[in-house]
Parts: C-alpha cells; structure tokens; sequence
C-alpha cells in the first residue's frame, strides 16, 4: 500500500465564530515540505499550505474557550445532577423512568464537560509568514499544539538551515525593532493613526 | 522587510524574553500568557521583484509576453522565452503564468490547488439526508448512485483518499430503490388480485 502523501496532526475543529463554527471545520495535515490546513465546508474542501521554508513564526496565547465552554455546560448539568440527586435521596422508591430521564440529562451536558477539561487549556495558535498572519483554528488546545509544534520544529529549523538561538533573537529584534523605529514616517506620534504600536520589552 | 511580532490581543511589539520559551509568559504589556516561537525565515530579507532586463542588441531573443524585455528562459509548461518578470519558479520548475494558472485551474499542478469539490460527500448525503423523509428516496437514491458513479474517477479530497463514501452511497442508493422495486411489485401483486 502506498504511503499517505499526508499525516494528519489535527481532527476537525470548528471554527471561531458562530456563522465559520456551522459552516466549515479545520484540520491540519503534514505533508512532505509543507503543512496543510484544510477547511471542509459541506461539499467542498478548501486547501491552504505553508511551506516550511516560509514559516516564520507561532504564536500560542492562552484563551478562555475553556471556561466559558466549562460555564455553559456547567449552567444546565448542575440542576440536572441536583435534580437527580434529590430524587434519589427522598424517594425510597424513585420512579424508574424519571430517573433515567435525568440521568441522560446529565450526561448530555456532563459528558462533554468532562471532555472540555480533559482535553486541556485552550489557546489560538497564529502562524505567521512574511506576507500573511493566518490564524489556525484546530490547534486550539494547547498540550495538542505543543505537540504539533513539537512535531514540525525539526523539519521547519531543517527546511531553513536549523534553529535561531534564544540570545540571538533578542540583539536582532532590537535591531529590527531600531530599522522600523527609523523608518516610520516622523509625522506619526504616538496614539495617532499611522504610529506604531508601543514596544515592550 | 519584515515588521516586529506583535502581541496578538494588545498589538504591541514583541522586543525580547518572550521568544522560544518552553513555557506560557506574560505579554510584557497586556500580561496575556503567550509562547512564541521564531524561526530563521523571519530575519531572512525579502528580496525585491525583478523587473526584466530590456533587449539592448537587436536579434536577441526576448520574451513572448513583453518583447522589449530579455528572455531568461523557457517555460517548462510550453516552452515560450520568459523575462525575468514572467518567469515563475515553482517547485523548482519554471512557468509562465498561463501556464501556472492552466496547471491550476486544470489540476495539472496538485500543489496549487486550493479547492475541491466532495462528489462523494454530495452521494452520500443524497442518499441518507432524504432517508429522514423517506418517500424523497424515490427521487434522491437514482440521483445519489448517478452522482456515485459519474464522479467515480473525479479527484477525491487530497487527504481523505479512500472511495469508502463512494461505495456507502451506491450501497445506500442501490438499497433504497429495491426497497422501493419491492414495494411497487408488492402493490402491483395485490392490485392484481
């Protein structure tokens, strides 16, 4: 059997927001020199890729997608076990039906609380190459994207001529950091449209 | 050239001590926990455009798309001379873009393919969506095992590559019109008698 031209490394994963959530689901695969991210939309498949030679920069931050999901499942599963619980403690004799009504109930909304947490703390993953920022939406918890990231290092640090070491990227950032400083038009100030965004180191 | 990182919730420029770190740390500005990781391909300068050298001897040969320019050469695709702003390097190859944008649109160029169309996906549906109103089979399961078999050979999806829908569609469809073959039959038998 001929090997797979790609690997997944995500399932399918909504996207942010509502109407993208209904309409397409994201996944992320790893082919030969370059990652694709496919967003399935019913009858159709759209494809980007990213050479790794292209690849400059992830960026992870941690979101709230947890807790706010943990918040909307928690409203519904609390009086549902509560409900539960108390037909179970008063009756001596609890009725059947009612029992298993409430029990599905439960688990209806439990179940997938108990995968939210699970499945870790969530986050946004960006990708970033000289001519675009794209965000991809299944690396959307973060012990699975530190595993991707994990995965794809070595092959990106290979597709470039290895790794930047961590005290470099600082001496350049600042020299960077210097060239845009000079650069920016010297009517732009601070707080006004045009201007850059404030430095932090 | 290329512009600084910037923190993706307070847009601040992101200077030192955040990069490649194994860990979540604080944006120095907004305090969001964030990792990022860089790559050599960021302090690599972006080279300019080339725009094509102009022909300064007269018999030299020049592009087919812009004669007054120089050709560098042939397109891998057809063959016509490029200039230095015609030629498009790809994967190692060289086209013009007509023939970048026939190797796209015809599929000829897998790796510039940007959509597809699930034929087995739209099978598929046609044959279990209707299943929830049933009597639409009579329509929709002649309709699934036409969509079925006339995109048999039509380029699957480039990462799911088995015919596995393919073949529950015609399974579908097929056993949904001799449900209804039986019925007809059924209702013809007891008309007659």
């Amino acid at each position: 059997m001929p090997k797979a031209e790609y690997q997944r490394l995500t399932r399918a994963q909504s996207r942010s927001g509502i109407a993208d959530a209904l309409m397409s689901r994201s996944s992320l695969w790893l082919g030969q020199d370059h990652l694709l991210c496919v967003d399935s939309g019913g009858f159709t498949e759209t494809y980007k890729r990213f050479y790794f030679r292209d690849i400059q920069a992830f960026t992870l931050v941690a979101s709230r997608r947890r807790a706010i999901l943990n918040w909307i499942l928690l409203v519904p599963t609390v009086p549902c076990l509560a409900w539960l619980l108390t037909i179970l403690v008063s009756q001596p004799v609890p009725d059947r039906g009612m029992v298993i009504t409430l029990a599905i109930l439960t688990s209806i909304f439990a179940l997938p609380l108990l995968i939210n947490n699970l499945l870790g703390p969530t986050c946004t993953c960006r990708l970033r190459t000289a001519v675009q920022v794209e965000e991809v939406p299944s690396l959307c918890r973060l012990r699975r994207a530190r595993k991707v990231l994990g995965r794809i290092r070595p092959l990106i640090a290979a597709a470039q001529g290895g790794e930047v070491p961590t005290e470099i990227i600082s001496t350049r950032m600042r020299e960077l950091f210097q060239t845009q400083a000079v650069t920016t038009p010297t009517e732009a100030v601070a707080g006004q449209p045009g201007a850059p965004p404030p430095a932090v180191a | 050239m290329n512009t600084p990182i910037q923190c993706p919730r307070c847009q601040a420029w992101l200077l030192e001590g955040v990069f490649n770190q194994p860990e979540l740390v604080p944006c120095p500005a907004c305090g969001v926990p964030l990792q990022t990781e860089i790559f050599p391909a960021f302090f690599r300068p972006i080279n300019p455009g080339r725009a094509g050298e102009a022909v300064m001897v007269e018999g030299e040969s020049s592009c087919f798309y812009h004669p007054q320019k120089k050709a560098v050469r042939p397109c891998d695709g057809c063959g016509r001379f490029l200039c230095a702003l015609c030629d498009c390097e790809f994967n190692g190859q060289h086209f013009c873009p007509a023939c970048l944008e026939t190797g796209k649109t015809r599929g000829r160029i897998k790796n510039l393919e940007n959509q597809r169309m699930r034929y087995d996906s739209i099978a598929l549906a046609l044959a279990i969506y209707p299943l929830l109103l049933f009597y639409f089979t009579l329509i929709t399961a002649p309709i699934s095992l036409f969509v079925a078999i006339r995109y048999w050979n039509a380029p699957r999806s480039l990462v799911h590559r088995t015919r596995i829908r393919h073949v529950a569609a015609i399974t579908l469809a097929l056993l949904q019109m001799t449900g209804w073959g039986l019925l007809f039959i059924t209702l013809a038998s007891h008309h007659r008698s």
